[in-house]
């Protein structure tokens, strides 16, 4: 049992539990929710999307761009694996 | 004959008058406005913060004809008992508390149709409203006679639904106050990789 690094890592753990909990989030609200500069957020996100747990949508908001975040059902499963993991090491250490 | 007359042009006005706020909210502007008109305002208020949506509700075709026929039985009793108050068939007192009957199982209806897009917290409505009922045949004068005898059901009708969207709003904010409060990263776990 390996635990995910992709996924451990805070900010983007936070991100992925922000997105599990609804259908999508745009790039302001992760933003403002993490409190993450913007070029750390894309660095996060753009790793989470390289790994197939994100998927992007970019559309425009009249002439503002935006751009959407939606957990794939691969991010999904890694995440509850997570977990799974997580409590298994936490279960391990306390016996 | 005459209040009977001015109660039917009132009905049929109200009944435009929903229709119309229905085709505002639900329908999509085009062009560079498009998006649903409660978007806009919210996009409007908190824009800065960005935006999330919830998965829309999983709705079949079988649901969507249910939804029809479940309207139409909702304004159906609404205006039939509104017709039998005018003729005098049910006490102005009564109108309220009966309306129970097909007003909370409608709200009830509606919650479990739109689930996951509005939360529990729109059920204070239905509740609210029956004990309004409950109270008017306490003895409690909290119903309208004469020619205002419809706002006995409007009123509260709209009013609860009103005070349940305010709660939820309020809670929302709190909500969000609370997840912000969680996810703040820090120092070194908000720089680093």
């Amino acid at each position: 049992m390996e635990i995910d690094k992709i996924i451990h890592e805070p900010a983007r753990l936070r991100i992925m539990m922000i997105l599990a909990g609804i259908e999508q989030a745009d790039f302001n609200f992760l933003l403002t929710t993490l409190n993450l500069t913007r070029g750390n957020l894309s660095r996060h996100v753009e790793k989470l999307e390289s790994t197939g747990y994100l998927k992007v949508k970019k559309s425009f908001n009249g002439k503002i761009p935006n751009t959407r975040y939606q957990l794939t059902q691969k991010g999904s499963k890694a995440l509850a694996q997570y977990w799974e993991n997580i409590d298994t090491v936490r279960r391990s250490g306390q016996s | 004959m005459i209040l009977g007359c001015v109660g039917v042009a009132v009905l049929v006005a109200l009944l435009v008058a929903i229709f119309i706020c229905q085709f505002i909210l639900i329908r999509k502007f085009g062009g560079k406005n498009r998006g649903l008109i409660d978007q806009k305002i919210d996009q409007w208020i908190y824009g800065r913060e960005g935006m999330t949506s919830m998965p829309l509700p999983k709705t079949t075709k079988k649901m969507k004809w249910l939804d029809l026929v479940v309207g139409a039985v909702f304004f159906v009793c609404m205006l039939g008992s509104m017709n039998l108050s005018m003729v005098g068939f049910i006490a102005f007192k009564y109108l309220q508390p009966l309306s129970v009957l097909y007003v909370v199982p409608f709200l009830v209806f509606q919650y479990f149709l739109q689930r996951p897009r509005i939360g529990p917290l729109v059920l204070i409505c239905p509740i609210l409203y029956t004990i309004h009922a409950i109270l008017i045949v306490a003895g409690v004068p909290i119903f309208f006679t004469g020619g205002l005898f419809m706002l006995s059901i409007l009123l509260p009708f709209f009013g609860y639904m009103f005070l349940a969207y305010v709660i939820g709003h309020l809670y929302s904010r709190y909500a969000l106050k609370k997840l912000k409060g969680i996810t703040h990263l820090e120092g070194e776990a908000a720089n680093g990789d």
